[in-house]
């Protein structure tokens, strides 16, 4: 098998991991109290995050990434 | 429950969610009334060390709950800016004397001295708006826009996000959209790519104003591992056109075999620079793609955060970052947060130290160390606490060094990396207040 | 002769063999006749709400006060809600109800045994059972704006049995 091949049949297989495991993953939704606190929520202080990213950003050629939505109680 | 009942349950379950009433409906009563504003303030101060960029930031950021998700969110920043960069010459073993950009006047910098552009004293003023809202059950809609101003630069940019839940909100994939263009008013004007610094007066053949478009391309997928892990994937697209260029970062023109600047003498009865020296160029394009994954996990009252980025561009910068940050709750009302960040970026394909005296003149060529190759790291504590009345409060220190990585094959005789390299110290201070929550 | 008398005596030792391992495989809950998790039986004749909440749940702040009211208020017309709380720790809840009290009935799901029953797809939820014992609506989340709708639902299905049975008030 050729590196080229091996590495399609990685991203192949990968891609198709994903997505049936996120079928089958995560919890109920009765089970979210954990995720539901602040802590862990993915930016748990935006202001924070934005002063960092504009530091960042006027002292290096990398910007941003970060994304949103998700996580949390998963209420309404 | 009976059985009987839970059979019921389960035929119902199919159709009871639709069963709707068309009677008038009576006059309702009401939910309890949440707070309706939520704010969170903090002042920055992040000081380099040696005469370099001192910033003062006070933030505040507001958020408006409407019923059902609805919620309108507004920010101001106010940064004072004082100190000076880098401005891409090199440092020689005699003094230096450049022609400020405005045209008018000269600064010289000693022996030995790592020449620095002090046209850099400014305040900053930025407005955010947003909207978020609930589309159906399954999807959330947000857009926004954002504008900000100093002397020589104005941004306006709007932005949109959706997201889409999946398996009981288990899985969230997201797309986000963001459109800026910025303009710059440059002092003295937009100086003509790899054209020579002139003398004080002589500045000409310059655009007044200049503009760039900038597009931000989102996708995302969050996913809930199990009751203590979270992750997020994020695929992002930039890309920029316009004029790229730092108008004020120069380049020396260095002997190819000493490595030691060029001199020049200035037109009879004016001022100018003392050696030779080019205005940058960058290419009018740049396409960045970054990788970006994310997990936040529960360890039994402790919230470990893991974060790691790569990003490449079509201007040859590949960039690592590993940034990581634990949650340690103390007592009931407080915390201690450890934060390490590790960086590194990979120098861009016309990244140059400076330029040889007698070749044929690149294209593109810039001394900006910002895109030079380096290795960064940040180290910083942050402890927090919630005050009687339930406002948050939070301090943070920081320590942010940048160490150059220069190849070897970027210098020229006797130039050596150690005195080349700017290199970084900053330190760190915010604070932070929220309330109303 | 021996034959058969092998033949009986063995097929007797299958027939032993087999009766002793069906009497030992552990029998599901299902089988048993069991202490239902959730009497609604006993509520036969009224309109039940069963409430799924927990004190992580934001909206569920807003929700309790006006389930409150509606007890409140249809209580004697045969209204009956029921709250059943998902926390892991008592303490939680709580601390919730004593922030938000309310004077309706709340039965606590510690192993979500219940919610699995009632195939919970969202936090809050409620399942409005009507005086038949038969499920009428479901509701996934709790929205302000839908509080007139949510409240005619319930006025509906308490019509039939409602004092005076005055279907102009």
């Amino acid at each position: 098998m050729s590196a080229r091949t091996a590495k399609r049949a990685f991203v192949v297989t990968f891609v198709m991991m994903l997505g049936t495991a996120c079928t089958s993953m995560g919890v109920e939704p009765w089970e979210r109290d954990v995720l539901a606190k602040d802590r862990m929520k993915l930016v748990t202080d935006s202001v924070e995050a934005g002063l960092d990213d504009h530091i960042y950003f006027s002292k290096e050629a990398s910007s941003g990434g970060r994304g949103f939505g998700g996580g949390g109680c998963g209420c309404n | 429950m009976s059985k009987k009942t839970t059979g019921n349950i389960a035929k119902g379950l199919a159709t009871a969610t639709c069963t709707l009433l068309g009677t008038a409906a009576a006059a309702p009563v009401s939910a309890e009334e949440q707070p309706e504003w939520e704010f969170d303030t903090a002042l920055l101060f992040y000081g380099e060390d040696a005469g370099r960029v001192q910033d003062l930031s006070l933030n505040i950021f507001a958020r408006r709950l409407f019923a059902d998700e609805r919620i309108l969110s507004v920010g101001l920043a106010v940064d004072s800016l004082t100190g000076a960069t880098p401005s891409g010459a090199v440092p020689q073993n005699e003094v230096q004397t450049f022609t400020r950009p405005s045209g008018e006047s000269v600064y010289s910098v000693g022996s030995g001295e790592l020449p620095l552009d002090d046209t850099f004293l400014d305040t900053r003023y930025a407005l955010t708006a947003g909207w978020q809202q609930p589309l159906g059950r399954d999807y959330k809609a947000s857009a926004g826009v954002s504008f900000s101003t100093e002397y020589d630069y104005t941004h306006i940019g709007t932005n949109f996000g959706l997201s889409r839940d999946f398996n009981k909100r288990n899985t969230t994939v997201s797309l986000g959209l963001a459109l800026a263009r910025d303009e710059l008013d440059p002092v003295g004007g937009a100086p003509v790519p790899l054209s020579a610094m002139a003398d004080v007066g002589m500045i000409s053949g310059r655009d007044s104003s200049t503009s760039k478009d900038v597009a931000d391309l989102l996708l995302g997928v969050t996913q809930v591992i199990n009751e203590r892990l979270l992750v997020q994937f994020n695929y992002s697209l930039s890309t920029a056109s316009g004029y790229l260029n730092d108008p004020y970062k120069i380049l020396s023109i260095v002997d190819p075999i000493s490595g030691e600047a060029v001199g020049r003498t200035p037109a009879p009865g004016l001022e100018g620079p003392l050696h030779e020296y080019r205005f940058e160029s960058r290419p009018d394009k740049r396409t960045k793609h970054s990788l970006f994954g994310q997990g936040k996990y529960w360890l039994g009252g402790k919230v470990l955060d893991l974060s790691y980025r790569f990003m490449t561009d079509d201007w040859g910068i590949d960039s690592h970052t590993l940034d990581t940050k634990l949650n340690l709750p103390m007592g009931e009302t407080s915390y201690l947060e450890p934060h390490v960040r590790l960086y590194t970026q990979s120098e861009a394909d016309f990244y140059r130290v400076s330029l040889l005296d007698g070749e044929a003149m690149p294209l593109f060529a810039s001394a900006d160390y910002r895109l030079g190759s380096f290795n960064a790291v940040t180290a910083g504590l942050k402890y927090g606490w919630q005050t009687g009345s339930g406002h948050d409060v939070a301090v943070r220190l920081e320590y942010y060094r940048q160490d150059g990585d220069i190849p070897s094959d970027q210098l020229t005789g006797n130039q050596d990396s150690a005195s080349l390299y700017p290199g970084l110290n900053a330190v760190i201070f915010n604070i932070s207040y929220g309330f109303g929550k | 002769m021996t034959y058969l008398r092998t033949s009986r005596s063995a097929s007797g030792l299958v027939l032993l063999v087999l009766v002793s391992i069906v009497a030992l495989i552990p029998r599901s809950a299902a089988t048993d006749a069991r202490v239902p998790l959730l009497d609604l039986e006993a509520y036969r004749g009224k309109v039940v709400v069963v409430d799924f909440w927990a004190s992580w749940c934001e909206p569920c702040r807003r929700s309790f006060p006006w389930l409150d009211a509606m007890q409140r208020k249809y209580g004697e017309d045969g209204l009956v809600v029921i709250g059943v709380n998902e926390d892991n720790a008592s303490e939680d809840a709580a601390a919730f109800l004593k922030a938000v009290p309310v004077s309706f009935r709340i039965v606590r799901d510690e192993d979500g045994a219940l919610a699995r029953e009632f195939d919970l797809l969202a936090m809050p939820s409620s399942y409005v059972i009507g005086r038949d014992g038969e499920l009428a609506i479901r509701h996934l989340g709790f929205k302000s704006a839908k509080l007139g709708e949510y409240e005619e639902t319930l006025r509906h299905l308490l019509e039939p049995g409602m004092a005076g049975n005055d279907s102009a008030r």
